[in-house]
């Protein structure tokens, strides 16, 4: 298809250097002499041009879509995780909001409150139990002193009955004396007797009062000993639990607050992140301004091209046939250099080598058909 | 528990020794008669040497201070440590009796 330059002689389009050949038209076109080398370069090189033309344009269509596509995509992603982030700083608050509290048979009560009372509770406990000791100590007192009260008691009742046994002893005596003296004693006969009566009532008395004593006594003995019971139960170690369960209040109420201020600073960065992403999605409306960029350029591009198209027709249709167009090997060198790309070199070459041949009738060219042999040739571009 | 009777010049100092529990109570009450008997107007209780104190103990600390009110007699609780401080600090002792360190 290409071929070598028909002679090497080469020739200048400069008025001066030759005017021998040049000759004026009426309508003002100037004919120059030009190498067939360098017609057959500038063919090949405006073939590969145009064809190179094209597929740049087709290549930033497809760039424009592709960061279109992604762009969009990016986008709702970003959205998502924006309400993502506004959705857990919602459940963080909230979480702040109940932390500091219990819920009481349907009422918040705040912890630090709930604490107090608590603490005030065992505080009135401890309390009670000071007094009920003090209370207790004083009965075991009071206990000591009665039974040392009754034992005198029971002393005095045996006392009663020596007396009793002696005034006895008088009577009996009296009425021996009494009846010595015959007449003269009968009267005091019957006094002595009147006195051993008495002496007997007294004793009966005495009995009486012995067992109410004793019975007393057994109940004050046991009274004593039940209440020497309760207060040798030793409560300090009660008492002294209030020092823990204070000490665990406060951690708990540190440790609530500490976790509450780490909540309040997550929902700050979550809303905080929420507004970050909102200000990237508005920032990847640059790919808008890209796009119009790329379409203006393509038009651009479309422009340069057509007109390469219809000036390489004129020339085609004045150079004879023997000229052809030479390979710019060198060009096309440098060209496929640049394609670091290897799904787009594919295009490239699909496009230059097989445009206009029977594989481009069958689609072969079809641009989307291209590059599928290489899954995923974005990866190379890492 | 033991205990032994200073008098100085402005105060009476009763060192308590040993553990204050319910089965020093006859000796607690002798001890508050002896409180009562001498002439001084500051009766403090040393409690330096006191290891252990049961709530019957306290109980008794309170009728002894109850028995110096009467007889018009300061009462003044001192130096406790450890287990004793501690049961005081939390029966709130130092509302009722003076404490010192």
């Amino acid at each position: 298809m290409f071929k070598s330059a028909a002679h090497d002689a080469v020739q200048t389009g400069s008025r001066n250097a030759a005017p021998r050949d040049v000759s004026a038209t009426p309508d003002g076109d100037a004919k120059v002499a030009v190498t067939a080398e360098l017609l057959s370069t500038w063919l090949g090189f405006a073939d590969v041009q145009r064809r190179t033309l094209d597929i740049v344009q087709g290549e930033l269509t497809r760039t424009s879509d592709h960061v279109e596509t992604s762009t969009l995509d990016l986008s709702e992603r970003f959205r998502e995780l924006a309400r993502k982030a506004l959705e857990q700083s919602e459940r963080v608050a909230q979480i702040v909001d109940t932390a500091g509290s219990v819920d009481i048979d349907g009422e918040r009560v705040p912890l630090d409150r709930l604490v107090v009372g608590m603490q005030d509770v065992i505080t009135d406990m401890v309390t009670n139990i000071v007094t009920l000791s003090r209370h207790a100590m004083s009965m075991v007192y009071l206990l000591d002193d009665v039974q040392k009260d009754v034992a005198e008691l029971e002393k005095s009742i045996g006392d009663i009955d020596g007396i009793n046994r002696q005034t006895n002893f008088l009577a009996l005596n009296a009425t021996i004396e009494a009846s010595r003296a015959g007449e003269a004693g009968r009267t005091f006969a019957v006094v002595a007797q009147e006195v051993r009566h008495l002496s007997r009532s007294t004793g009966e008395l005495a009995d009486r009062m012995r067992g109410t004593v004793t019975a007393v006594v057994k109940g004050v003995r046991n009274g004593h000993d039940i209440l020497r019971q309760i207060a040798n139960t030793d409560m300090s170690p009660q008492m002294l639990a209030k020092e823990r369960v204070d000490k665990t209040m406060d951690s708990l109420v540190a440790q609530t607050n500490h976790f509450q201020s780490v909540l309040e600073t997550a929902a700050s960065v979550s809303s905080d992140m929420s507004s970050t992403i909102a200000h990237v999605i508005t920032g990847m409306q640059f790919q808008d301004l890209t796009k119009q960029r790329i379409e203006a350029i393509n038009d651009s591009l479309a422009i340069m091209s057509a007109g390469l198209g219809e000036l390489e027709t004129r020339i085609r249709a004045q150079v004879p046939p023997a000229i052809g167009a030479r390979e710019p090997q060198e060009w096309l060198n440098q060209l496929m250099g640049r394609f670091t790309l290897s799904e787009m070199r594919e295009r490239f070459v699909r496009r230059l080598l097989l445009e206009g041949t029977a594989l481009d009738e069958n689609g072969v060219l079809d641009l989307d058909a291209a590059g599928g042999s290489s899954a995923g040739g974005d990866i190379e571009l890492f | 528990m033991d205990y032994g009777i200073e008098v100085r010049d402005q105060e009476a100092v009763i060192r308590l020794r040993g553990r204050l529990t319910f089965n020093d109570h006859a000796k607690l009450r002798a001890l508050i008669g002896e409180m009562g008997q001498n002439k001084l107007k500051r009766q403090v209780l040393d409690l330096s040497s006191l290891e252990f104190v049961d709530s019957a103990g306290i109980g008794m600390l309170l009728i002894a201070r109850e028995e110096m009110d009467r007889a018009a007699k300061q009462f003044i609780l001192r130096g406790a440590a450890g287990q004793v401080k501690r049961v005081l600090t939390v029966a709130q002792i130092a509302k009722i009796v003076p404490i010192e360190d």
